[in-house]
C-alpha cells in the first residue's frame, strides 16, 4: 500500500516535471526526460536479460548441454563489430540472415494479407453510394500516383480527384491524432485529478 | 511611415479608422500564444471532469460487432487476449481492455492473456488479475497469462503449432500446460476469437500472420492514431470488429453496462474538441484578416 503511494506520487510529480515543457523547457523537464531515458534502458536491459538470454541461451546451453545456441550467440556476437571500423564488414553476416529470413517468413503472408485481401475488398458491386464512393476513391487516388503519364487533360481531373480523397484520408488520420492526444491528456488529468489528489468521484 | 509619438507632440493625432482597429484585432487572432491554447484545453478539460455533462455516445457498428462476437461464444470457450501496448497508450486502451475482459469473464470463457510488447505483458497481468479478484474469477482455471514473448513474427506464427512450445512458462514463471484452463488447447484451431488491443502496427502483424496464415479470427482494440489504419482491415473482413480509442471504449463500456474512466472522459474529449473546432475558426478568420490587411498595405 505504501509503495503504491509512492509510486503514485512519483508519477504525478514526473508527470507535472513533463508538462512544464509546456511553458517553456527548464531543468526540471530536462531532469524527467533523462530518468525516463534512464529508466527506460535499464528496464529493457533487464527485461531482455530474463526474457532472452537467460531461457534461450543460458538455460538450454548450460542446463540442457545444447551447443547449437552458440551459433545465434556468435551472430548476435558479431553484429558487436559494427563498433569496429576494421572488422565491422562481419556484422553483414547476421544482418544477411535477419533481413533474408524476415523477408522470407513475411513477404507471402503480407502479398496475402496487404495487398490480394485488400484488391479483393475493392472489387465490390456497385449497389450503394458507400461502394461508389470506395470504389471511385481508390481508382482515382491511384490515377494520382501514376507519376510516368503527365496529369492533364482527363487524367488530370481524375488525378485532382485523388487528391482530394487523399486530403479527406489526412483529415480524418489528424482528426484521430487530435482525439487521441486529447484522450492521453484526460488520461493524465484523470490521474492527477482522481488517483492522486482524489478529487474526482470513482 | 509618420511617427505618432512626433504627431502627438505636435498637437496633432490622426483619428484611427474603427475599421482598421477591428481588422488588427481581428489579424491578431492567428498568434495567440500557443500557451494560452493549452491553459484553455487544460481548463476546459479539468472543468468537465468536475462537472459531467452526460452526454450520450451512439453506438457504431464496428464496436458493437466486437461484442457481438464475444456474446455469441458459448460458455468455456477459449479466448486469446493480446495486450500490445505500453504506458503512453494507457488512458485510450486500458479502459477498453478492462472492459472486454469484464465480458470474458462473464460470460464464462477461458482466457488466454499475452503481451507482445514488455510493458504490455505486466499491463495485461494488471488488468487480468484485477478484474478476475472483482469477478471471483480462478487463475489456472478461468484464466492464465502466457507472458511476454520477443520477436512478434516468430511469436505468432509458433502459436499457429504450438502455444505450450512458444510459451511453456507462463506469466508467473509456472509449466503452463499443468493449468486446467490450457485443457485441449494446442493451437488457434482450438481459439474461436482472438482480441489484440494495440497501439502500433502489432496488431497487422496479428493479421497477417494469425489471421491470413491460419485463418484466425480477430476482433480489435486500438489507439485512435492507428484507427484509420484499421478501417481497411476492418472493411475487407479481415477483422471483425473494432473498438477504437477513447470513444470506442465508451461504447463498449456502454454496452456492457459499466460507467468507466472511458465513459467518464467523453464529456472532457467532445467539449475539447469543440474548443479545436472554434480554435480552429477564429485561427483561420485572423489568418484571412491578416491577409486582406497585407493587400490593404
Amino acid at each position: 500500500m505504501a509503495m503504491t503511494t509512492i509510486g503514485i506520487w512519483v508519477a504525478a510529480i514526473l508527470t507535472l516535471a513533463i508538462y512544464s515543457f509546456l511553458y517553456r523547457d527548464n531543468p526540471i523537464y530536462k531532469l524527467a526526460e533523462h530518468i525516463l531515458v534512464g529508466v527506460s534502458l535499464g528496464y529493457f536491459v533487464g527485461l531482455y536479460w530474463h526474457t532472452t538470454l537467460i531461457p534461450k541461451l543460458w538455460v538450454p546451453l548450460v542446463e540442457g548441454g545444447n551447443v547449437l545456441v552458440l551459433v545465434p550467440l556468435a551472430m548476435g556476437l558479431l553484429m558487436l563489430t559494427r563498433f569496429s571500423l576494421r572488422w565491422s564488414w562481419l556484422s553483414r553476416v547476421p544482418m544477411a540472415f535477419v533481413i533474408g529470413a524476415g523477408a522470407g517468413v513475411s513477404i507471402p503472408t503480407a502479398v496475402d494479407a496487404r495487398v490480394y485481401r485488400q484488391i479483393e475488398a475493392t472489387m465490390i458491386p456497385l449497389t450503394s453510394l458507400s461502394s461508389v464512393i470506395l470504389v471511385v476513391g481508390v481508382a482515382a487516388t491511384l490515377v494520382y500516383f501514376l507519376f510516368s503519364v503527365r496529369h492533364e487533360g482527363a487524367l488530370g481531373k481524375v488525378a485532382t480527384l485523388g487528391t482530394w480523397f487523399l486530403m479527406v484520408g489526412f483529415g480524418a488520420t489528424f482528426g484521430y491524432t487530435v482525439m487521441a492526444r486529447i484522450s492521453l491528456l484526460i488520461g493524465r488529468m484523470q490521474f492527477l485529478l482522481g488517483d492522486w489528489l482524489h478529487l474526482l468521484a470513482d | 511611415m509618420p511617427d505618432p509619438r512626433t504627431e502627438r507632440e505636435h498637437g496633432f493625432e490622426r483619428p484611427e479608422p474603427r475599421r482598421r482597429l477591428k481588422n488588427e484585432a481581428i489579424a491578431r487572432l492567428g498568434q495567440v500564444d500557443r500557451r494560452i491554447l493549452y491553459l484553455a484545453i487544460a481548463v476546459a478539460v479539468v472543468g468537465i471532469l468536475f462537472r459531467p455533462l452526460g452526454l450520450r455516445i451512439p453506438v457504431t457498428d464496428e464496436v458493437r460487432r466486437v461484442y457481438d462476437a464475444i456474446e455469441e461464444l458459448p460458455a468455456r470457450t477459449p479466448i486469446l487476449i493480446s495486450f500490445d501496448f505500453g504506458a503512453p497508450s494507457m488512458p485510450e486502451l486500458y479502459p477498453m481492455t478492462v472492459a472486454v475482459v469484464r465480458h470474458c469473464f462473464r460470460r464464462d470463457l477461458r482466457v488466454l492473456g499475452l503481451g507482445l510488447l514488455p510493458e504490455g505483458a505486466s499491463i495485461g497481468a494488471e488488468v487480468l488479475d484485477s478484474v478476475a479478484d472483482e469477478m471471483g474469477r480462478v487463475y489456472g482455471v478461468d484464466y492464465v497469462h502466457l507472458g511476454y514473448k520477443p520477436q512478434i513474427e516468430a511469436a505468432i506464427l509458433g502459436m499457429g503449432e504450438d502455444i505450450v512450445r512458444v510459451f511453456p512458462r507462463d506469466f508467473r514463471s509456472q509449466p503452463t500446460a499443468e493449468y486446467p484452463v490450457m485443457d485441449g488447447i494446442e493451437n488457434y484451431r482450438d481459439i474461436p476469437l482472438m482480441v489484440g488491443f494495440a497501439s502500433g502496427t502489432e496488431m497487422v502483424l496479428w493479421i497477417q500472420y494469425a489471421g491470413a496464415r491460419y485463418g484466425q479470427r480477430i476482433v480489435s482494440g486500438a489507439a485512435a492514431v492507428m484507427a484509420t489504419v484499421f478501417y481497411p482491415y476492418l472493411d475487407s473482413g479481415q477483422i471483425e470488429g473494432l473498438i477504437p480509442g477513447l470513444r470506442g471504449a465508451s461504447e463498449y463500456e456502454q454496452l456492457i453496462g459499466m460507467t468507466g474512466r472511458a465513459s467518464r472522459g467523453m464529456d472532457a474529449q467532445s467539449v475539447a474538441h469543440l474548443l479545436i473546432i472554434g480554435c480552429i475558426i477564429l485561427g483561420n478568420v485572423g489568418y484571412l484578416a491578416s491577409r486582406s490587411r497585407r493587400g490593404e498595405g
